[in-house]
């Protein structure tokens, strides 16, 4: 019974774990103890790893849709159909009038080599990876280190954090492995101060728990920042760029007065204050909680100047960890599925640079900016998606049914028949994560071998082997044979991978990007790196939550929580036994939507828990099972994001700078259906 | 006591020999620093000098997940039970992991027979390694199970510097050394006083956690713990399930077939009773809806004083594996301690 060492596909943390095979087939996991993240531990999703590979309902044909039905075929037909329907809508309306979706799940192979599908073979610009939703345009904060389009620091950060600030972020439900290590801290006395409008485990456990009402993150934020640099007396570096337009921009946000607009009372946030000047190391997390709400940007901008301010001005050292989502979404963007750079962050217009790359890919590049995932919707006429489910990952989930259902041609490469493959004119069947080689990276940029347990199902193969195929049924063959062949063309072209030598072993927890080496080659490409401060705009600061008012009408505000119950109805947890029935316990039970109710508000709007509630907002009805909890704050009612997308009840926000899509906070009604 | 020596320079020749008719399950080290159980093809790879495993013995016994029937519905319906009949030594594996068999040894093999497990279980001979140096995870002293113990293996084995104590603790343990005879020497006096003191020593040496587990349990089973505590404790849970996988005497599993075209296999898998799906029956009902209501449910089967006259001991052994492997903070030490002082810190 040999154990194969390898990692988690589930979440960001990239958990090690052992796989134990018995005649070729998998029959179990074990933690690793040796691995920095998982340390011993897993969480349900990664105990039932197995199951998502070993299952009944995988993909093991290429399907081609034929009078309506998709029919098994041959790779070669299969490939064939595919090269035919893309070529078609290249030749009448051009590449930009396609698009490509690469995938959080799969490997860093898996994308890099789709990149250079989209931007050599099919020449579109338009490449780009749905759950960069959740990721916050621009580069994300760090305590002054480069920061290279990345911002994770440490999860190790956590075991000598005297100060943990949890900002949107519940990592008992998003990343397991990263709330074990709080819960270790707390119990050796680390400070725990929890900001999120519900009361989630932590929260509860927490010091000060700051039960931000949604659409004000940016202006507690501020506060806190008033405080700090106006009341506490923090000695901040006069010389620093920016700071007295960020003193002037909070200049006035007394703790007092922002009470009202933001729910925190104003001696809960004093007392935060006083912590964090108590404090020598600090460590905030941050996740979907925060990313995908309607100030990200400035929110994070604000939690930047906030750190960049301690490493000037002899405050706390500060480490911020932005917490991706998925095991691989760090990979997926390092790798350039992404509209606006090639692999390793490379601008489209650095001549040099891509220069390399139309070298190395003996091709031109398309080097025009391309549509972001939300934008291809509605606007390009084919999509050849790998390894994602875009009726749910999108805000406007519906729009993206639509969306897909208009199109003349769909391509899946998947797993297992998610909604959208069902929707597919060609299927292709994907190998899971134990069934090939190839490398992710975590939300800390660890990149991590994963290893070959076991043989795929019936035909499927490598994601990358797949691209590979259509690419040649175009005439323009891709010449990899191997994961590693990919990596090392990767290493060398993608700086931020330079000094990685291929498999980076999953059992010593991989290696983290960038290495010496690969901070050296990658200076040119990181921009300075430099700690400055911003000052906060006054639009941000009201936030939306000023659009977003209560009213006679409208009494309740509504919000989506994107750290409540995430996995619920994600593709590869549903056809997992174990994990699928954990998971689907909610949707079992609150089939109609799950509308989490403080008691006092349901008192107040006579509906009871475990009964369906009429939903009314100013766009739209619905019906929803009302949840009963001291979770839910007074005066909000909360949904898990998952079902706020298809609920159609939800405004949606457009973010100015990106065109991002977001759910926004909503008034709405409640009462008992009659 | 019945004891022999087993010289230093035997003990791979003894290994080979119980090779030639058993798979011979082993410590060894496994990727970087993790010490697994498994079946070994040469004496070289068992670490000797490991602390502990980082699963127990029960994946022997008791699979993550075991086809225990096929059958095919192809015209007629076939049906055809599956079970293990490896011969099995587990040689150097830990007091507490030889004594937590003991406990599935009540559940599977007490009342209702289960017929997959006995399979292997009849097969299976235990030679326990005696810890001289417990990690700091450990309380095995609490759980009456190490780290040497007075009986319950078939054979028990203390490093000494000249070789190998060897204690036998049953017929099959005896036979090993009648049919291997040329290997062994005699004991002398001071060996065996030599592995007194080292258990004396090494009890000495235990960590943090150590006997909480008494207290705890004379107020669980007089129905007197806060019922803060559950809260407190549910808090502190993220329902991985690791608690009661990683235990050595956790036994809870589920069924499912699957199909393949006309063909299904009826599977068993490891379950949890701490998963909100555990206990919920098909009608939507579920009788312990609550986190709080499974972890006091576990705790009750763990260390209870009714529970431990049903199994023969108490069902925690003290191996600590949940005090590694908890995602959140309500492993066994953590909740005995909170049950006796009335709150979780
Ligand atoms: S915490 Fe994340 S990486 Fe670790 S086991 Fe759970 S899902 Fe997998
Ligand atoms: S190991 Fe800890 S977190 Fe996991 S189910 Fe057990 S008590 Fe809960």
């Amino acid at each position: 019974m040999p154990e194969i060492a390898t990692v988690c596909p589930y979440c960001g943390c990239g958990c090690g774990l052992y796989l134990h095979v018995r005649d070729g087939r998998l029959i179990g996991v074990s933690p690793s103890r040796s691995h920095p993240v998982s340390q011993g531990r897993l969480c349900v999703k990664g105990w039932h790893a197995h199951e998502v590979v070993d299952n009944p309902n995988r993909l093991t044909h290429p399907l081609v849709r034929r009078e309506g039905n998709l029919v098994v075929a041959s790779w070669e037909e299969a490939a064939e159909v595919v090269a035919n329907g893309l070529s078609k809508v290249l030749e009448s309306e051009g590449p930009q009038a396609i698009g490509v979706l690469g995938s959080a799940r799969c490997t860093n192979e898996d994308n890099y080599v789709l990149v250079r599908f989209a931007r050599g073979t099919l020449r579109t610009p338009n490449i780009d990876c749905s759950a960069r939703v959740q990721c916050v345009p621009g580069p994300a904060p760090t305590s002054g280190g480069p920061s290279l389009g990345a911002g994770a620091e440490e999860i190790a950060d956590l075991d000598s954090a005297d100060l943990i600030l949890l900002v949107g972020s519940d990592p008992t439900e998003e990343h397991p492995a990263v709330a074990a290590r709080v819960y270790r801290a707390r119990q050796r006395g680390a400070r725990v101060v929890a900001a999120a409008a519900r009361a989630h485990p932590l929260a509860r456990l927490a010091d000060v728990h700051l039960p931000v009402r949604p659409g004000s993150e940016v202006r507690w934020l501020g506060s806190l920042l008033h405080l700090l640099l106006a009341e506490q007396g923090f000695a901040a570096d006069a010389d620093m760029p920016g700071l007295s337009e960020l003193r002037a921009s909070v200049a006035g946000l007394r703790p007092e007065d922002t009470e009202a607009a933001t729910n925190v009372p104003a001696e809960a946030l004093r007392e935060v204050a006083r912590l964090y000047l108590s404090s020598k190391q600090v460590v905030i997390l941050y996740s979907t909680g925060l990313a995908l709400s309607t100030v990200a940007g400035p929110a994070l901008q604000a939690l930047g100047s906030l750190a960049a301010l301690s490493s000037r001005g002899g405050g706390p050292e500060v480490s911020v960890l932005g917490l991706l989502s998925r095991n691989n979404l760090q990979g997926c963007r390092d790798m350039g599925v992404a509209p606006d750079s090639l692999p390793g962050y490379v601008p489209l217009n650095d001549d040099a640079a891509v220069a390399r790359f139309e070298q190395a890919w003996k091709c031109e590049v398309a080097r025009e900016k391309g549509l972001r995932a939300w934008e291809m919707l509605g606007r390009v006429r084919a999509m050849y998606v790998v390894g994602d489910d875009v009726t749910r990952s999108l805000p406007d989930a519906d729009a993206a049914r639509r969306a897909l259902e208009a199109l003349d041609f769909l391509v899946v490469q998947d797993i297992f028949m998610s909604p959208a493959a069902s929707m597919a004119d060609v299927v292709l069947p994907a190998a899971a994560f134990a069934e090939r080689e190839g490398t992710w990276t975590n939300l800390e940029r660890r990149v991590q071998g994963i290893r070959k347990a076991v043989a795929p199902p019936g035909e499927a193969r490598e994601d990358w082997r797949i691209v590979a195929d259509v690419s040649r049924a175009m005439g323009k063959p891709l010449p990899y044979e191997s994961a590693k062949q990919i990596f090392e063309e990767i290493a060398d072209l993608a700086s931020i991978y330079a000094g990685i030598a291929y498999p980076p072993a999953a059992v010593n927890g991989g290696i983290r990007w960038p290495t010496p080496e690969g901070r050296k080659a990658g200076e040119t490409v990181a921009g300075s790196g430099e700690a400055e401060v911003t000052a906060l705009s006054a639009e941000a600061l009201k936030g939306p939550g000023a659009r977003a008012e209560t009213n006679e009408e409208y009494p309740l505000l509504l919000a989506a929580d994107p750290t409540l119950r995430p996995w619920d109805g994600e593709v590869t947890v549903c056809h997992t036994l174990t994990s699928a029935g954990e998971f689907a316990v909610v949707a079992r039970d609150y089939p109609d939507g799950m509308l989490c109710l403080n008691p006092e508000d349901a008192k107040r709007f006579g509906v009871r828990g475990g009964r369906p509630a009429r939903v009314v907002s100013p766009k739209g009805e619905s019906q929803m099972q009302v949840r009963v909890t001291e979770e839910a704050p007074e005066g909000i009612a909360l949904v898990p994001y998952n079902q706020a997308m298809h609920s159609g009840l939800m405004e949606i926000s457009t973010d100015p700078e990106t065109g991002r899509p977001v759910l926004a906070p909503t008034p709405i009604l409640v009462g008992p259906v009659q | 006591m019945t004891a022999r020596m087993l010289p230093g320079n035997k003990i791979d020749e003894f290994a080979v020999r119980l090779m030639r008719s058993a798979e011979v399950v082993a410590p060894r080290r496994v990727g970087e620093e993790d010490v697994f159980y498994g079946a070994i093809a040469s004496p070289d790879e068992i670490a000797w000098d490991y602390g502990t495993a980082v699963e127990p013995l029960k994946r022997f016994l008791l699979p993550q997940r075991e086809p225990i029937l096929r059958f095919s519905t192809n015209g007629r319906i076939r049906v055809g039970a599956e079970y293990d009949e490896q011969q099995r030594v587990f040689l150097g594996v830990r007091c507490c992991d030889v004594t937590g068999v003991a406990v599935l040894d009540a559940m599977y093999g007490g009342d209702t027979v289960d017929p997959y497990y006995m399979s292997r279980r009849e097969r299976s001979t235990f030679i326990a390694l005696t810890c001289q140096q417990p990690e700091p995870h450990c309380f095995c002293v609490c759980g009456d199970a190490g780290p040497f113990l007075e009986g319950g293996y078939d054979q028990q084995w203390t490093a000494l510097p000249e070789g190998m104590l060897v204690e036998i603790g049953s017929a099959a343990g005896e036979a090993l050394v009648r049919d291997n005879e040329d290997l062994f020497a005699e004991a002398e006096v001071d060996q065996v006083a030599a592995r007194y003191r080292l258990a004396r020593e090494a009890e000495q040496k235990f960590g943090e956690f150590k006997s909480y587990i008494a207290g705890a349990m004379r107020k669980l089973s007089m129905n007197e713990v806060a019922p803060a505590v559950w809260e407190q404790a549910a808090d502190r849970c993220m329902e991985c399930g690791g608690c009661t996988y990683l235990c050595p005497t956790c036994s809870c599993f589920t069924v499912t077939d699957r199909m393949a075209g006309q063909d299904g296999v009826r599977e068993r898998h490891w379950d949890a009773c701490l998963y909100s799906c555990y206990a919920r029956e098909a009608s939507g009902h579920n009788p312990r809806p609550e986190r709080e209501d499974r972890l006091r449910a576990r705790f009750f089967h763990k260390i209870s004083h009714q529970w431990a006259v049903r199994n023969g001991r108490q069902a925690c052994v003290g191996c600590g594996r949940c005090v590694l492997g908890c995602m959140g903070w309500a492993h066994t030490p953590a909740v005995s301690e909170g049950i006796r002082r009335g709150v979780m810190t």
